[in-house]
């Protein structure tokens, strides 16, 4: 396999133009994290970090990394046993749930946030049914668990990907040799899907870490908190974008482990798609079993949470706008996808070409990821306006006017933010459904003289489009939730269903927040029925 | 290549989509770009009588504090921003600080408006009050029982406290304007009181607090005082039983008068259209807009002669204010923050 893999090499077909979209996702990604370094270490040094690391740095680091450890623990063993029972198994409704698993990513996690606090708190609906016993959900455990709630669909995606994309041949090996379907799964199955599950969970860890809204609410103090109370409290923008480098450490240091795990898999996973796994039959309790595993994150982090916003809803007045709104999500929303799914293909494709350009290019991407989106925000606008800075003398040397745009101001300055945060999860997706074209059938297709078009069309994309317009439904998802970007960067008058979710919410005028809540993961739902009959199709 | 093609498409769409521009010269009607951290449905209803009353359009960003004062220092020279809105007065100050605000004579209305929600300067002025409150329980607390914020540090209420974390602005405001009144050291003795006091781990928002006191957790809350209209208000009978289970206490009515907190405005520094920014200013002071303030936010008019009709407000209505100038509270956030790390308040 190392010598086929270096047959990729010689043999660099796509090269130019994927490297190029690498590098412009690359870029895209990673200039406002870059931004926001030069503000970092060109800012003026105060005595604030000093104090902060004599008062709450370390509770900020502790909390992080137990909101992290079960963010990660919890989407993961989610999402994993979803992706299992999607891909290899068949049993009552498992058709029409492929598809509505992945809607709790559609529900921000500081609404999932606020609805299940006021579901538990002391004295609330739960506590009253349960005569007490029931925790109120709070704190670096409470946000674990929402996290895990509402994020569990990256890991959920990417896995049923890789379970459905595997060979019966590697576990009907193992079960040549003696090995219980339970053996075979840990054994076989689960290993080659392990690069696709730490892609995954890589990204619900960054964006774990980056969230403010949800910890701020909960009451677990994390690194994010720290940097927002460094910015918004002591008024120093600079201390903030210090500690949001620490952030981008931990981003270099997860998305480095994940890649580390995905070279060391390499050799294993292959896989054409000469012999799928036959689906395992789970008839009867069995049966009943996996449908009722697969309602039960759905019940936690969609039909619970938006369930009681509906039901404060039914109570008070709906809010105003919420048509434009949904237009304006759904363009936003939709442009950025496109984009992205273009970015996240070509870099994938530029990765199989091995060059070093090439994989920098994929891990300045994920730089993107790493900051708090308010932070990642400022950033966006520190360049543009550097940008501007640049462009406004050129343009009146030449028109003897200042250029006519406000950059800060745009809508392209808005995808622009977007990109340089999402694009990274577009990347993995992609990456590992390309995995699934080895060389050898590259190489078999060549020598029957197919051309490089029919190749990528005939061959390639079949195997690929799942991967890659799941790559574009995360960005989808992510960019209808996004928030402060959105906020900061958006054209006068124009407001998302994120914003007007937000702003009743932050208000704690619940009932109001929810229709345009409900609402985000129904936009979410149109992609997703068109993505789900494109690729039945494609399923022949 | 295919792909690049439609991305320089999606690119370019995009620009055209939603491009501003920077100046609009050429656009004869009367516009003023509002750039506001309230988001709340009387400034819609505002600035739509606005518009009624003086033909002059509302074009509105609404974001974060913090975020618009970064957006509008990085626009500089171009910004369009005429008028700057934000909650908590610390805010003010910091836009203020960044040098956002132009220096306006705002004189004229101290007619009506008390001239501690002035800022001295002229850079900015209050248009809605908000009122730091304690909520204590009706059947577990006596009234006359506790009187003063510094009473909430008294180590008698150890375990019965609710209060939300330090972030927040209010608190820290609250802190600040404690640390004008009494000096840095008795500020940070009074927050070690109320953490050592603490019922439970600060969690949620203000209305969770009087939702706290309701189920019995505790006793004692800080709270502002419109979240607790808003529950009183309600139509959902759940959240008319939390307000139910409290009272209020304006506090410090003997001593130094209650906190308050605003919502301000200022011209900015680079505004296209200054005229149409102070008519709009001027506005927010009129008796509509004062009542609108009232009546859909439960906010404290500043105007003392609008007319306005919200039972649950006016029966918290009249009360001693702290009357010290609002922009002291801006002076003192910094050293507010540092205390709440130092005492460990979450």
């Amino acid at each position: 396999m190392r010598a086929a893999a270096g047959s990729i090499r010689s043999h660099d077909w796509l090269p130019g133009r994927t490297l190029l979209l690498a590098v412009l996702a690359a870029g895209l990604c990673a200039a406002p994290v870059l931004a926001v370094a030069w503000i970092a270490l060109t800012g003026e040094t105060g005595d604030y970090l000093r104090h902060l690391a004599g008062t709450r740095l370390t509770t900020y680091l502790a909390t992080s990394a137990v909101v992290a450890v079960i963010a990660a623990g919890g989407a993961g063993l989610i999402g994993t046993s979803l992706g299992w029972l999607m891909a290899r198994t068949e049993f009552f409704g498992r058709r029409t749930l492929g598809w509505v698993l992945i809607l709790p990513l559609a529900v921000p996690a500081y609404v999932a946030a606020y609805a299940w606090l006021d579901l538990s708190h002391a004295g609330g609906p739960l506590q009253a049914m349960t005569g007490g016993l029931f925790p109120t959900i709070r704190g670096s455990w409470g946000a674990g668990l929402m996290f895990a709630f509402v994020l569990y669909p990256y890991v959920y995606l990417l896995a049923r990907n890789a379970f459905a994309g595997q060979s019966a041949d590697a576990s009907n090996a193992a079960r040549t040799l003696g090995a219980g379907p339970v053996s075979a799964f840990w054994r076989t199955s689960l290993p080659m899907a392990r690069p696709a599950i730490a892609a995954g969970l890589a990204l619900v860890v960054m964006e774990s870490l980056a969230d403010y809204g949800t910890v701020a609410h909960l009451g677990a103090p994390t690194l994010s908190i720290g940097l927002i109370r460094a910015w918004s409290g002591a008024g120093s923008l600079v201390d903030a974008a210090r500690l949001s480098l620490v952030l981008v450490l931990v981003a270099i240091l997860v998305f480095g482990l994940e890649r580390a795990q995905r070279s060391r898999a390499r050799n294993v996973n292959a896989a054409g798609r000469h012999k799928p796994a036959a689906r395992l039959n789970l008839n009867g309790a069995t049966g009943l079993a996996a449908l009722a595993a697969c309602l039960l994150p759905l019940l936690l982090g969609m039909i619970i949470p938006l369930g009681r916003l509906a039901w404060l809803a039914l109570r008070t007045e709906t809010a105003n706008g919420l048509a434009a709104a949904s237009l304006h999500s759904l363009t936003l929303a939709g442009i950025t996808a496109l984009i992205a799914a273009t970015l996240g293909l070509g870099t994938a494709y530029a990765l199989r070409s091995r060059t070093a350009i090439a994989t920098l290019a994929a891990r300045a991407a994920g730089l993107g990821y790493a900051v708090p989106g308010a932070v990642a925000a400022v950033g966006v606008i520190a360049l543009l306006s550097g940008i501007q800075a640049l462009i406004d003398p050129a343009w009146r040397a030449i028109t003897g006017e200042v250029f006519p745009i406000l950059l800060t101001g745009t809508g392209a300055a808005l995808v622009f933010a977007y990109l340089s945060r999402f694009a990274a999860a577009a990347i993995s997706p992609s990456e590992t459904a390309l995995a699934r074209v080895t060389p050898s059938l590259d190489g078999a297709a060549r020598t029957l003289g197919a051309t490089r078009r029919r190749r990528v069309w005939q061959i390639h994309w079949p195997l690929i489009a799942a991967g890659v317009t799941s790559a574009g439904l995360l960005v989808f998802v992510e960019v209808l939730k996004e928030l402060p970007a959105t906020m900061i960067l958006r054209p006068f008058n124009y407001d998302t269903l994120a914003i007007i979710a937000h702003n009743f919410a932050a208000d704690e005028r619940l009932g109001k927040a929810a229709l345009p809540s409900l609402l985000i993961p129904l936009v979410a739902l149109l992609p997703m029925i068109f993505v789900a009959r494109y690729l039945s199709r494609q399923d022949r | 290549m295919k792909a690049m093609k439609l991305l320089v498409l999606a690119a370019s769409l995009t620009l055209a989509a939603c491009t501003q521009p920077a100046t609009d010269a050429a656009d004869s009607a009367r516009v003023v770009n509002v750039y506001s951290a309230r988001h709340y449905a009387s400034d819609d209803a505002i600035f739509a009588a606005f518009t009624e009353q003086s033909g002059i359009a509302v074009n509105l960003i609404a974001a974060g504090g913090d975020q618009l004062i970064e957006r509008v220092r990085a626009d500089g020279e171009r910004s369009p921003a005429d008028v700057i809105i934000t909650v908590d007065a610390a805010r003010l100050h910091r836009a203020e600080q960044a040098g956002l605000f132009a220096p306006s004579d705002f004189s004229a209305l101290t007619a009506t408006v008390p001239a501690n929600l002035i800022d001295p300067q002229g850079y900015w002025v209050s248009m809605a009050k908000r009122a730091r409150v304690i909520a204590y329980s009706s059947t577990r607390v006596q009234p006359g029982e506790i009187e003063t914020y510094e009473d909430l540090a008294d180590p008698r209420w150890r375990g019965r406290v609710c209060v939300r974390e330090s972030g927040n602005a209010y608190n820290q405001s609250l802190l600040a304007s404690i640390i004008a009144r009494s000096g840095e050291a008795a500020a940070e003795a009074w927050a070690q009181g109320i953490v050592d006091n603490m019922a439970r781990p600060p969690q949620g928002g203000d209305t969770t607090q009087i939702q706290g006191i309701a189920a019995g957790v505790c006793d004692l809350a800080v709270v502002n005082h419109y979240y607790y209209a808003l529950l009183a208000n309600s139509d959902d009978p759940e959240r008319q039983a939390d307000a139910a289970a409290v009272s209020l206490l304006f506090p410090n009515q003997q001593t130094s008068g209650t906190h308050i907190n605003v919502s301000g405005a200022g011209i900015a520094v680079n505004a296209p259209h200054p005229d149409e920014a102070r008519a709009l200013i001027e506005f927010f002071f009129s008796d509509d807009a004062q009542r609108m303030f009232a009546e859909m936010s439960n906010e404290i008019p500043v105007n003392v002669d609008a007319n306005w009709d919200n039972p649950t407000l006016a029966a918290m209505l009249p009360f001693v204010e702290d009357d010290r100038n609002v922009s002291e509270l801006g002076d003192h956030n910094a050293t507010a923050q540092r205390i709440f790390d130092r005492v460990g308040w979450q």
